[in-house]
């Protein structure tokens, strides 16, 4: 877990090596695969790809995916950013209840979270049928079903996600450099942009890659809570896999994806040393 | 209490060697995972076949116990042989697969015709040995090389009588019929049945569906798409009509009669222009029980099988003597007896074995 300080080539790898190959049979391996059905189903080539600019079906999932994603990755940061400053700023034993809290909401099953979200927000759901009760409105608001309802059930399951990268930088953060900012005659809002905010960039930076990169793959929520009607990259998958055959189109949008990632990371990569946001590479 | 403190401190020291940088990004997820956060991965039990027992695949739940009952027990009596089961559902996809990777652990899937008609052509399937099974003891046309038609399910509708209490809507045209009908309305998510509704509600004959017209199907079922919602599967389907989500909801037929029993007759089912599907069973290519799973189909097509069956699971018996034995009560709940026969549509498992892929793309971009 802890990688080595040392350079490569320590005997060590020995031990390692078998443990490699199985990760390389088991995990690499498929992926090519995958890459190999994309160019090779239904027929050699790149039509897989090239079906990414003559279909619009492909480009309106791939779009709705990518707004979803943006959008929960966003707030769950910010969400998560509130929660880890007041967890930091709380007392020890407060802060450990707070944690227990957000722990608890790690432990719960996705498809109980999705169920629950319909009882509360449904049509026929506790706060609906509260609000009618007190007359504030006349007809059920619509929370679930559409792509209000992926949100909100997407950012819910994301937000401890965000919290502990954010709450790990917040607590690195040596104190007395705020002190010295207010010291120094800034007011609590320059400490916060130009001192407290830059020092957990790293843990911002981390906590969205991991919210964004976990959500590109979401298929319980956006096919449940959606109503049909938000359709995103890995039910279509499902789908083309499933039930409609097309392994060419299923695997082109996996590989598509896996590059995105990739590409993603290598972005971020030139705008800070990604070893400050994930650990494990040298500086 | 102990475990979830420990945990709870070893996330926090993760998470700050995590971002301190001595610890992986994956170590850090698994260690997430270790604390008790992971989507429970469901891994199906596979049931490993070997010669001297058949292996069904199904849906699992309680199609288990009623597959026992109905015609395992009666198998196993006749045959010595065991009926084993793995219940993690037969789609396509997943037949093609154990077919191609050459490891084929299942004698008999709980599948669709039309899935005879895709996976026969691309030689997936073994034939039904018509000398075993007996061809007449179906609907007319559900036997078909790659497999045999044993129950029937529908694409039926129910309303909510509270929401129309002036008059209940009786076929597809006031299903789809916002103004005369208002409320929020469910369909199937993957198309099949979805777009035969969206025909007749537009005034295709039942018997002349088919091949359906997909733009005309596809403009009929955009034109409800604000107040309607899809459902992906039965229970989903069966949630949104109970908890009040819609007042008109697609369902599969069998589930119809429980639901109008368990909430005492609140929901209505209406069987008038309900589509019959053709449930079959299909064998994989090379299945370890070898041609004794053609007994098992056999045994299935026995009046008391069908009868049981029903009884079970609510799926229509396909063999004309076990409908003609149906009793009164249960008339109205099975999708081809005498009453009902006259008002419904036969699914084409010929063109949905051709079309599929297309259909269903089609209509998941004309939803989303």
């Amino acid at each position: 877990m802890i990688a080595p300080a040392r350079p490569a080539l320590n005997p060590g790898w020995i031990l390692v090596l078998p443990f490699l190959l199985l990760v390389g049979a088991l995990f690499i391996g498929p992926i090519f695969n995958v890459l190999w059905i994309s160019v090779t189903d239904p027929e050699p080539g790149l039509g897989n790809y090239t079906a990414l600019f003559t279909s619009g079906s492909l480009v309106k999932i791939l779009w709705t995916t990518l707004r979803v994603c943006v959008i929960c990755t966003v707030i769950s940061v910010i969400l998560g950013y509130c929660i880890a400053y007041a967890m930091v700023h709380a007392a020890e034993a407060k802060r450990n209840k707070m944690l227990s809290l957000l722990l608890v909401s790690f432990w719960i099953s996705v498809l109980v979270r999705t169920f629950s979200w319909l009882m509360l927000l449904g049509r026929n759901g506790v706060v609906n049928n509260g609000l009618e009760a007190l007359g504030i409105i006349s007809a059920p608001i619509g929370f679930m079903r559409n792509e209000l309802g992926v949100l909100i059930g997407m950012v819910h399951y994301m937000v401890p996600y965000a919290v502990l990268p954010i709450l790990a930088s917040m607590q690195s953060i040596d104190g007395r450099v705020v002190q010295a900012s207010r010291s120094l005659g800034a007011t609590g809002a320059q400490t916060f942009w130009r001192v407290y905010l830059p020092l957990t960039r790293a843990g911002v930076v981390a906590a969205a890659l991991l919210v964004f990169i976990i959500n590109l793959g979401f298929y319980v929520i956006p096919a449940v809570l959606g109503g049909g009607k938000v359709l995103m990259v890995a039910e279509y998958i499902s789908v083309q896999v499933l039930v409609t055959l097309q392994w060419g189109t299923a695997a082109m949008l996996a590989a598509l994806i896996l590059f995105g990632v990739l590409a993603l990371l290598f972005l971020m990569s030139r705008f800070m040393k990604l070893g400050t946001v994930f650990g494990g590479a040298k500086a | 209490m102990h475990d979830k403190q420990f945990m709870r401190e070893t996330l926090l020291e993760g998470a700050k060697a995590f971002q301190a940088g001595k610890m992986e990004r994956r170590s850090f997820l698994a260690l997430c995972g270790m604390a008790g956060f992971l989507a429970p991965s469901v891994l199906a039990g596979r049931a490993e076949a070997a010669a001297g027992e058949i292996v069904m695949w199904n849906w699992g739940g309680q199609s288990e116990e009623c597959h026992t009952s109905a015609i395992g027990n009666a198998f196993t009596a006749e045959t010595g042989m065991p009926l084993k089961f793995d219940t993690s559902g037969p789609l396509q996809g997943k037949i093609k697969e154990m077919v191609d990777s050459g490891n084929v652990t299942a004698d008999v899937c709980d599948a669709d015709l039309f899935d005879a008609v895709a996976l026969g052509k691309t030689g997936h399937l073994e034939p039904i040995d018509y000398a075993v099974v007996d061809k007449t003891k179906t609907i007319d046309g559900y036997a078909l090389e790659h497999g045999i038609s044993i129950i029937l399910y529908g694409y039926a509708f129910m309303y909510d009588t509270e929401a129309y209490p002036d008059g209940a809507p009786a076929n597809w045209a006031d299903f789809f019929d916002t103004a005369k009908f208002p409320g929020t309305r469910s369909l199937y998510k993957w198309a099949n049945g979805s777009l035969e509704a969206a025909l007749m509600a537009d005034g295709v004959a039942k018997d002349a569906l088919y091949p359906l017209d997909m733009d005309r199907a596809l403009a009929k079922v955009k034109s409800i798409k604000d107040s309607s919602i899809y459902w992906g599967s039965g229970s989903e389907a069966q949630q949104m009509i109970v908890n009040g989500e819609v007042t008109l909801g697609m369902i599969w037929q069998n589930r119809g009669r429980s639901i109008e029993n368990d909430t005492n007759g609140r929901f209505k089912l209406v069987m008038n222009e309900a589509l019959a599907m053709p449930g079959a069973y299909i064998v994989p290519k090379g299945n370890p029980g070898g041609p004794d799973v053609m007994k098992f189909i056999a045994t299935a097509q026995s009046v008391p099988a069908q009868l049981d069956l029903f009884a079970c699971l609510g799926m229509t018996p396909t063999n004309p003597e076990a409908i003609a034995a149906m009793s009164e009560a249960d008339q109205p709940y099975s999708i081809t007896s005498a009453a009902n026969m006259p008002n419904i549509a036969l699914n084409d498992p010929t063109w949905w074995g051709e079309n599929t892929d297309a259909a269903v793309n089609a209509f998941l971009e004309a939803i989303s």
